[in-house]
């Protein structure tokens, strides 16, 4: 039976990460930065994206009735809404609802609102949830037009906005990984194609002796791979040690935030950075010992 | 058994460098393969190897059943073979070259020992069989030195114990003895003899005619890459 030992193919990509080993630093050091940047732009995003959600500013529009409306025209009015498209769910708050929260939100100030009892200054209300954030416009519009809306307060130009520095941060994002992508594959590829190099008589011997691709080109493969896991396990600590830092900084200043824990997303920092290092050291390497592929 | 049929070989730069070479090897046959230099001897032996591909003809090696390594007979066509199964042919040749291309940080014994892992051998096995394999080539002492450590003859014979690391039938030595001394040499030829007395078929290209001439066997003689003679004797039959 034939057996090949990983020992051998192991050994082989340590020693030629140690053969090159500033070329092998160079690639760690890039694919490390680049994994870096890429996660603390997400963790970015995701902290914007928690915080907009806890404001709820993105999906909500509260419209308020004409008061000299019955409660049947406000029936009335409810059902109208309903239809409309892009509308995910409406809660109706009456002017009676509305008073017993203003008042328990003043309650320190008990006897401003004793005055108008009995002639509640409040308006009923809806308060209108939406589903695709991109069409809040064309919704205001037909609020707008339904019979009986005294008002309509939304934040849509908030909305956008905030949407549209979001999507700006993406755009960046994108061209940003895919330009140090590109540049990690490309010192990948020059590393290895230098392992390559400086082994060319051995591999030429290995042809002679019946050596089969793989087995030629496995150990440098394996050497994208530590490249990758190497570069990844630095990032993941360098993160953690800078979210960890800006993180503490802002809990002073803008503690009105609401930030999301390390600890709650850690694991999927390690496993994104995990793979895609390997996955980049694995395209890296096989590019650079593409052409070994021939007998 | 290597059989070429009407085999010819231009290279991309227009230099044909075999014209119409028809010669049939039998197994356990010795051959030298001699000419002058720019014959066409090391294009042959490329051939054979297939690390270049016939222009026209055709290249065919049949191996029988091996028994000691469980191998089974095969056909191989050379100019269809594919590309994944190179490897596979290449084992049933052991080749040595004039500058013996040794791994120079491996030891002997490794170095012999290397072959077998290529393959897939078990540790086990290999174990056994390099020890076996040095002393047939009388390198059993030198079996933990470095190749920079040996003369010339010495390495040739590490190379000739790795030819044979993975007991192939066929052994290909193109100008085994260029590079060392001609008592050396003498030695390195009666190796190749005593190989090919255990039954193995022995290709050997050569320039040095006294060898030629003091062994007596077949001699294909290649000129402006056409085969011009063929038969046993000396230099000049
Ligand atoms: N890769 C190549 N590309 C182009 N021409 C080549 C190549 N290899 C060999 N040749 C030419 O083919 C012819 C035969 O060369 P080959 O190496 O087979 O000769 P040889 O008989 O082995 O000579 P020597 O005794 O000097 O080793 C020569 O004219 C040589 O210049
Ligand atoms: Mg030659």
């Amino acid at each position: 039976m034939k057996r090949y030992r990983l020992t051998y193919f192991l050994g082989q990509s340590f020693k030629g990460l140690w053969r090159n080993g500033i070329m092998t630093l160079a690639s760690i050091t890039v694919l490390m930065s680049c994994l870096v940047v890429m996660g603390s732009f997400v963790l970015l995003i995701l902290n914007i994206d928690e915080n907009l959600e806890k404001l709820g500013l993105l999906n909500e529009i509260v419209v308020f009735v004409d008061d000299t409306k019955t409660d049947e025209e406000v029936e009335e009015i409810h059902k109208e809404l309903e239809k409309i498209p892009n509308v995910a769910e409406i809660t109706f708050i009456s002017k009676e609802q509305a008073l017993e929260e203003e008042k328990e939100k003043y309650k320190e100030y008990s006897g401003l609102y004793e005055l108008v009892e009995g002639d509640n200054p409040l308006r009923d209300s809806f308060v209108i949830k939406y589903e695709d954030n991109s069409a809040v416009q064309p919704l205001v519009d037909n609020i707008s037009r339904t019979d009986g809306i005294a008002k309509v307060n939304n934040r849509a130009d908030l909305a956008t906005s905030i949407e549209n520095i979001k999507n700006g941060i993406s755009h960046v994002l994108i061209w940003f990984m895919t330009i140090l992508f590109v540049v990690s594959i490309f010192v990948i590829i020059n590393t290895i194609k230098l392992a390559v190099h400086s082994r060319r008589a051995e591999i030429s011997i290995m042809r002679y002796i019946g050596a089969t691709n793989w087995f030629v080109i496995l150990p440098f493969i394996f050497e994208g791979i530590f490249i990758g896991i190497i570069s990844s396990v630095f990032a993941f600590f360098i993160q953690w040690y800078i979210y960890g830092y800006v993180v503490t900084e802002m809990a002073g200043t803008l503690d009105f935030l609401s930030i999301i824990t390390f600890d709650s997303i850690g694991h999927y920092v390690a496993l994104a950075f995990l793979g895609i290092g390997i996955v980049t050291g694995i395209i890296g390497s096989t590019i650079s010992t593409r052409k070994h592929l021939k007998a | 058994m290597i059989e070429f049929r009407d085999v010819k070989k231009v290279y991309p730069n227009g230099t044909v460098a075999l014209d119409g070479v028809s010669l049939k090897i039998n197994d356990g046959e010795f051959v030298f393969i001699v000419g002058e230099s720019g014959a066409g001897k090391t294009t042959l032996t490329k051939l054979l190897l297939r690390e270049e591909k016939a222009s026209s003809g055709s290249i065919i090696v049949r191996s029988n059943r091996d028994e000691e390594t469980a191998k089974k007979p095969a056909v191989y066509d050379l100019s269809k073979i594919s590309d994944f199964k190179v490897p596979h042919y290449r084992r049933e040749i052991g080749v040595v070259f004039q500058d013996f291309r040794l791994f120079p940080n491996k030891t002997v014994f490794e170095n012999v020992a290397f072959a077998m892992q290529v393959v897939g051998e078990p540790t086990k096995i290999i174990k056994r069989r390099v020890p076996a394999i040095l002393n047939i080539v009388n390198l059993t002492e030198k079996s933990g030195s470095y190749p920079s450590q040996l003369s010339g003859g010495e390495q040739q014979r590490v190379a000739l114990a790795r030819a044979l690391a993975n007991n192939p039938q066929i052994i290909i030595a193109d100008e085994p003895t260029g590079n060392i001394d001609p008592k050396m040499s003498l030695e390195i030829m009666n190796l190749l003899v005593k190989i090919h007395k255990r039954g193995k078929t022995v290709i050997v290209v050569t320039h040095e005619k006294d060898l030629v001439d003091y062994f007596q066997q077949r001699v294909v003689k290649i000129q402006g890459g056409k085969v011009i003679s063929d038969g046993v004797g000396g230099m000049n039959v």
